[in-house]
């Protein structure tokens, strides 16, 4: 009975920066840890298994492009490791000129869309954060709407409309970036979202200051944003690069415009599905290489945050 | 330097609300004028009207002799402080406050000679390398009010500037902000919701409820003259005191007449109401927690009720009475000359008899709440 109502012990040290004393907290007890550890064994498992799920096809497609297709065979086979690791599909993606040539429209494509797509983006998302002008919320709730539809339903449309500028075929690749880049002031929802939580005094502190709008925009904005600015060119690099639809539609028939999809598609699809196979996946990889670079490089900006000491908070 | 004048302001918001009302006031060249009001009043409102940041619905604001309705902020040669500092958090306190100097393309010597001055003053040389986040809230707020000072404007605008800042620090800022407008010697317009800080600052005062202007008038004056009983409520602290009362006419000469207690009006306020030509009417009655005086025995001609609550401020007792069970009266009584028996009066729970004089009462009238004094 005695010990029960005595007052427990308790360390106590002086917190002083909240000016308060503070009682020390007791280590948790063991089991608890041991509880952690059995939870983070299990996620780790979990982690791993769907890993493996994903990267197995791609460890599938880098095996396969090792394959030589004259030595060897060039189609489909029953084993998964190649006899002896050959380069010859890639040298055959070389001196072929084709490929090189798809390489190049996709490369040219993708640079000019993700720079002119990243202006439309962030130009129409900061109007739609700073600005108050009539019509802003239908705009917004409009774009939202027509954002539902899926892009592919135009694709007739767009087709007849692009053929009569003749940017079809050997305007393809013009043709393309003009596509893709019209409508890309509807992708604002997330940068607009990232501007939102800079604070607008800021601007305003700015615009007193003697700036315009659109030094407000590159001066204090476009610094405070750099995770969302890269997150926007790495959309606009990727979505022309692994574009499949449209770009078979617009190049019709003209090999000179096709974009690495369409061409590797075509040579297992219409050429020799048996003879193409291995260096359709060497192509494949070759397609990865960048996209992955660019990734490594910038996945640092997804999650850093720096309006740090903007204000108070 | 310039004068700034707002001639029937208006700002109505495009869901109609109206955020701000009819507002006119001239502020003279290198006045402190201070908005104060509680939170929707309007007070900001009009101060990003004259910043330029909200558009003026209707009415003219000059500034010096220039019309400025149209006229971008950039141009009107104003500075301001925002209440969360909003320094540009990627770049060094040096380059914040030479932000608006390069802008205006200012040589690189001048718009150094002016950071480093400006850091002078504030006493941040020892900071401007860092970024703001590298700051504390003192020094972030010492920035922000750098960055206006470089500029050398016309007219200093002030929102909330000390809101974000700890009491003492507070206290701190606010002597600086006076030592700072004796410095610069320049136009202010400061907006808090604080009135201790409209009262010490404010060489004017425009007090604002609901949009409209209540008073405008120096610290002085509005604490000793409430046009209204909103403003008599919301300066000094703490509140007035208002009774319910009786005012009573009887051959020009005017009596106070509350349950147990009549008071003679005397002097200027008896000379008031006679050349308002006033008559018998019920009245609020105000006074001042500092101007009403525990009595210590009981006494005829008084008003009494048993004590709520004691607060001991250290220089002074703030007793909490409750007066027929019903009404709080808050009096503030010095502590300095206290005998231990008086002390011992003015415990909790016992009951206290208090008066004041016919010098320090206001009247208002119950219906519209406007001075009969005034």
């Amino acid at each position: 009975m005695a010990k029960r109502d005595a007052i427990p012990e308790v360390e106590t040290y002086i917190d002083h920066q909240a000016g308060v004393i503070r009682e020390v907290q007791p280590p948790a007890p063991r089991s608890k840890k041991a509880a952690e550890r059995r939870a983070n064994r299990a996620i780790y498992t979990a982690l791993v298994i769907i890993s493996v799920v994903w990267l197995a096809p791609f460890l599938f497609l880098v095996l396969q492009s090792f394959r030589s297709y004259l030595t060897e065979d060039g189609g489909m086979v029953s084993y998964l490791v190649p006899k002896a690791f050959s380069l010859d599909n890639y040298r055959f993606l070389f001196e072929d000129g084709r490929y090189l040539r798809w390489y190049t429209n996709t490369l040219t494509i993708a640079l000019f869309v993700s720079v002119l797509q990243t202006g439309m983006v962030l130009s129409v998302s900061y109007v739609l954060s700073r600005m108050r002008f009539r019509g802003r919320r239908f705009i917004m709730n409009m774009i939202l709407v027509l954002g539902m539809f899926p892009g592919f339903l135009t694709l007739i449309a767009l087709y007849f409309l692009l053929k009569q500028f003749g940017l079809t075929q050997e305007g393809a690749i013009p043709g393309l970036i003009l596509i893709y880049v019209a409508s890309s002031g509807m992708g604002y929802y997330i940068s607009k979202g990232f501007f939102d939580t800079i604070p607008k005094s800021l601007d305003e502190s700015a615009r007193i200051d003697g700036a315009t709008r659109f030094y407000v925009f590159r001066r204090i904005i476009m610094p405070l944003s750099k995770p969302i600015v890269i997150y926007t060119i790495l959309m606009g690099f990727m979505a022309p690069w692994g574009d499949y639809v449209f770009a078979s539609y617009v190049a019709f028939g003209k090999s000179d415009s096709y974009n690495v999809a369409v061409g590797l598609y075509r040579w297992v699809n219409t050429l020799d599905f048996q003879g193409y196979f291995t260096r359709f996946c060497a192509g494949g990889v070759l397609v990865a290489i960048p996209i992955t670079i660019l990734f490594f490089l910038l996945q640092r900006y997804y999650v850093e945050g720096v309006t740090g000491g903007a204000v108070k908070g | 330097m310039a004068s700034v004048t707002l001639e029937h302001v208006k700002k109505i918001y495009d869901n109609k609300v109206v955020a701000v009302q009819d507002f006119n006031l001239e502020i003279k060249d290198k006045e402190f004028v201070v908005f104060v009001g509680p939170s929707g009043c309007g007070k900001s409102t009009t101060l990003r009207m004259i910043a330029g940041l909200e558009d003026i619905s209707e009415g003219i604001l000059k500034i010096g002799d220039r019309v400025v309705n149209d006229v971008e902020p950039k141009d009107r040669d104003i500075a301001m402080v925002f209440q969360n500092y909003a320094l540009y958090p990627h770049i060094s306190v040096y380059e914040n406050l030479a932000f608006s100097l390069r802008i205006r393309k200012i040589p690189q010597e001048e718009v150094h000679r002016r950071v480093v001055q400006a850091a002078h003053i504030l006493g941040i040389e020892a900071y401007l390398d860092r970024k703001p986040r590298a700051l504390s809230g003192g020094q972030r707020q010492r920035a922000a009010i750098g960055r206006a000072i470089v500029r050398e404007p016309q007219v200093f605008l002030m929102d909330e500037p000390l809101s974000n800042l700890d009491a003492k620090l507070r206290n701190q800022m606010r002597a600086e902000i006076i030592l700072l407008r004796r410095r610069l010697d320049t136009t202010f317009v400061y907006v808090t919701h604080d009135q201790t800080e409209a009262m010490t600052l404010g060489d004017r005062i425009v007090i604002m409820k609901d949009g409209f202007i209540q008073q405008v008038g120096s610290p002085q004056e509005v604490f000793e003259k409430p046009q209204n009983l909103f403003v008599a409520g919301f300066i000094g602290s703490p509140q007035m005191n208002v009774f319910d009362a009786e005012l009573e006419e009887d051959a020009g000469e005017y009596t106070v007449v509350l349950p147990g207690f009549r008071l003679r009006l005397e002097g200027e306020r008896a000379q008031l109401l006679r050349k308002r030509c006033i008559a018998s009417q019920a009245v609020k009655l105000g006074v001042r927690p500092e101007h009403a005086q525990a009595l210590f025995e009981a006494r005829d001609n008084s008003l009494k009720g048993s004590i709520a609550v004691n607060e001991m401020m250290g220089s002074e007792l703030h007793l909490h009475i409750l007066r027929e069970g019903e009404q709080n009266v808050i009096l503030r009584v010095p502590t300095v000359d206290l005998s231990p028996a008086q002390r011992a009066i003015l415990e909790a729970g016992q009951t206290i008899h208090f008066s004041f004089q016919s010098k320090v009462v206001q009247l208002f009238d119950p219906q519209t709440e406007q001075s009969l004094l005034f």
